[in-house]
């Protein structure tokens, strides 16, 4: 999951992206709220972390241009103003939920998976195709009863491909998805990792899951 | 209405000093038409009197005393009782209306009647009927010979005086009545916007201080009363606004160093790091640690010097010399950031009458506060001289602040400038350009703030002249207390 952190104090914005990363996400940082548009526009977030007082353009600002720009991505906004005036203004703004600082880093995590359920129709915190099952809370992958041990990268490759099952992903789209802003799209990294995690998920197991479109990209489905 | 109420003093007050007037004016009326009226009917009586003994019919105690004034005088007295009496007060003739009735005379009338003098008196012993008689001795070689009573009804003044009495009894209290109603209308009326005045004041709080008294259409006392109410209104309402834009700020700044130390240590906490990690986040810590008691050394420092707590320690100080080893001090922090810092003072020691603690703090501030904005290869230039305003004639009060002579130190940098509109805000509190840049610097966003104290602590005044890209200038001004202060 690639998640947009809008956030001008570099210390904060650091440490998101640190506790973030070792929870599997893909973080790009904008320090202020141009660049943070410009992201937001430019790439595809499955999440966005905004801060409301930030440079160049406003917080408030920001969320509505995004709104206006038909972007449904889910936005906590992350600030220290913190009256119930502030909070109706922002969500009022389109954002979809509100933390103020300082905050809970579990809090803000849980936050997260919430908002990133929401996209989903049954909520369940563990994602699950034939016998595979992903626990989105304790990142534990299992196959037949069998606890898969997978990198950071390979996780969240995995997690992409369960929450869009039987869809054809193209290389883009899951470097879009899996990678952050630093990516190389020249390389074939994507088809090392895509085999990585065959190895590891459809080795030995029956069906196969994880299956190539040629020229187009991977699909997984259930045969 | 309450009794104590200012509506009801009014009321009570005018229909008070209106009923003494009514009465005094009905009382006078009353008397004086009284006195009137019976001084009229004596004046007839004496005259009427004095005709019969003129005459000298009068003088036989015979035949029809009618028909005699009739026939005499051509005297036709109606609703007159008349008698004649001899010197001793024997019934000589008497009109005939008085038919059987003798008119009464007393013993007083008797005796003055015998010494000459004329009588009045009022009887009611006749059918309880008001009779009016005069005792009029008739004097003869001054002797009295015969005694003429005269009497006269007083039902018709009695009658007058009785329906004006009425009539007054009557009017007055009902003219009072209105009046007090009328008063207490007048006096609402006056006094309703005082009513409404106080319940938009009670109604007025912390949190609706943008409310306002409507104001008066006309320009009276009360306006006036609106008016001054209204300005009261909004200086708290600015002085709150103030308040709670300081607090937000202030909370917003401590605010970012803790979201920053809690965020920093949860993630630091969730695995087993390298100690070169801990050590990088405790490090990281402190920063912070320091930033946020450098914050609350100078909020502590400003809430004191605003209720006047810090009392400053004045004395003869040699600014030059404060100024030289504030610029040695702070080369070095200049240097490190490869930052020029230079002084030109030619003049000779300036002395001034101040708080040297204070003023070191001031140079401080202003020249870290250049250094920390300007780029390498830069340069500050911190200037001492020392001017004179003479004394203009006519001119506002703020020309005569600069009267006399006065020290003004100069510190120019070559640093990033501020724009015109941030020009007028960057010494108030917490007021930042560039927030990202500033938190970078460190720093608590108040020294501005605290210099401009210090400087109007010391009665001078600090202003900044910049141009952004090239750099800002910081001018203070601190006046000299005595010129025997100078070598």
């Amino acid at each position: 999951m690639r998640v947009l952190v809008i956030e001008d104090e570099k210390k904060v914005a650091n440490f998101i992206k640190k506790g973030l990363e070792e929870e599997h996400y893909a973080v790009d940082n904008a320090y202020d709220g141009e660049s943070g548009l410009y992201m937001a526009e430019v790439n595809e977030y499955d999440l966005i972390v905004l801060d409301l007082m930030i440079p160049k353009i406003d917080g408030l600002e920001v969320l509505k241009r995004i709104r206006g720009n038909r972007n449904n991505v889910p936005i906590l906004v992350l600030t220290a103003k913190d009256t119930v005036e502030d909070i109706v203004r922002g969500l009022d703004a389109g954002c979809d939920d509100y933390l103020t600082k300082p905050f809970e880093f579990l809090e803000f995590l849980a936050r997260i998976r919430a908002l990133l359920r929401r996209e989903k129709v049954d909520k369940e915190p563990v994602l699950k195709i034939a016998d595979l099952t992903l626990s989105l809370v304790t990142h534990k992958v299992m196959r037949r009863g069998k606890e898969i041990e997978l990198t950071g990268k390979e996780y969240s490759l995995l997690e992409y491909f369960m929450r869009n099952p039987d869809k054809v992903l193209t290389r883009t789209m899951i470097s879009e998805h899996v990678w952050d802003y630093h990516f190389d799209s020249m390389t074939n990294v994507v088809d090392v990792y895509v085999n990585y995690l065959r190895r590891k998920i459809d080795k030995g197991f029956e069906p196969k899951l994880i299956h190539t479109i040629r020229g187009v990209g991977y699909i997984m489905k259930r045969d | 209405m309450h009794f104590r109420s200012l509506r009801f003093k009014l009321t009570l007050w005018y229909v008070l000093i209106l009923g003494i007037l009514l009465i005094s004016f009905s009382s006078l009326l009353y008397f004086t038409l009284s006195k009137s009226l019976h001084r009229d009917v004596d004046n007839k009586l004496r005259s009427l009197a004095e005709h019969i003994a003129s005459d000298p019919l009068s003088k036989y105690g015979f035949g029809n005393l009618d028909q005699t004034l009739e026939s005499s005088m051509n005297l036709k007295p109606i609703g007159k009782f008349i008698q004649v009496l001899d010197e001793s007060g024997h019934l000589g003739r008497k009109s005939d209306n008085l038919k059987n009735i003798q008119l009464p005379i007393s013993l007083n009338a008797l005796k003055n009647a015998s010494k000459g003098l004329i009588t009045f008196e009022t009887n009611r012993s006749i059918d309880n009927t008001p009779l009016r008689i005069i005792t009029f001795p008739v004097v003869e070689h001054s002797n009295v010979t015969k005694i003429v009573q005269i009497a006269s009804s007083l039902e018709g003044v009695e009658d007058v005086l009785n329906k004006l009495f009425l009539i007054l009894i009557i009017t007055v209290p009902s003219a009072l009545l209105v009046a007090s109603l009328g008063g207490q209308f007048l006096a609402h009326k006056a006094l309703k916007p005082v009513d409404d005045i106080t319940q938009t004041a009670r109604m007025i709080t912390s949190k609706n201080l943008n409310q306002r008294i409507n104001p008066l259409k006309v320009k009276d006392e009360i306006s006036r009363l609106i008016e001054t109410f209204n300005e009261m209104i909004s200086r708290l309402d600015q002085s709150f606004r103030q308040i709670k834009q300081f607090s937000s700020d202030a909370s917003h700044e401590l605010k970012t160093p803790l979201t920053i130390l809690k965020g920093e240590v949860e993630v630091t906490l969730r695995k087993e790091r390298t100690s070169q990690e801990y050590q990088q986040i405790l490090k990281s810590n402190l920063e912070e640690i320091n930033r946020m008691s450098l914050i609350v050394e100078d909020l502590l420092l400003l809430s004191k010097a605003d209720t006047g707590e810090i009392r400053l320690n004045k004395k003869d100080i040699n600014l030059t010399e404060i100024l030289n080893e504030v610029v040695v001090q702070m080369d070095r922090l200049a240097k490190s950031k490869g930052v020029r810092l230079y002084t030109s003072n030619h003049h000779p020691d300036i002395f001034i009458f101040g708080d040297g603690l204070r003023l070191r703090e001031l140079f401080i501030n202003l020249i870290e506060n250049g250094i920390k904005y300007t780029e390498v290869g830069g340069s500050i230039h911190v200037l001492l001289e020392k001017g004179y305003v003479p004394p203009v004639d006519g001119q506002s009060k703020l020309v005569e602040r600069e009267e006399g002579e006065f020290a003004k130190i100069i510190v120019s940098d070559t640093g990033i400038g501020i724009a015109k509109e941030d020009q007028g805000k960057i010494f108030n509190r917490f007021f930042r350009v560039d927030k990202a840049r500033s938190r970078e610097q460190g720093g608590s966003g108040l020294g501005l703030n605290i210099c401009k104290w210090i400087v109007e602590a010391h009665q001078g005044e600090i202003k900044v002249e910049s141009e952004l890209g090239k750099g800002s200038s910081f001018i203070v001004k601190l006046p000299l207390t005595s010129p025997r202060m100078n070598i």
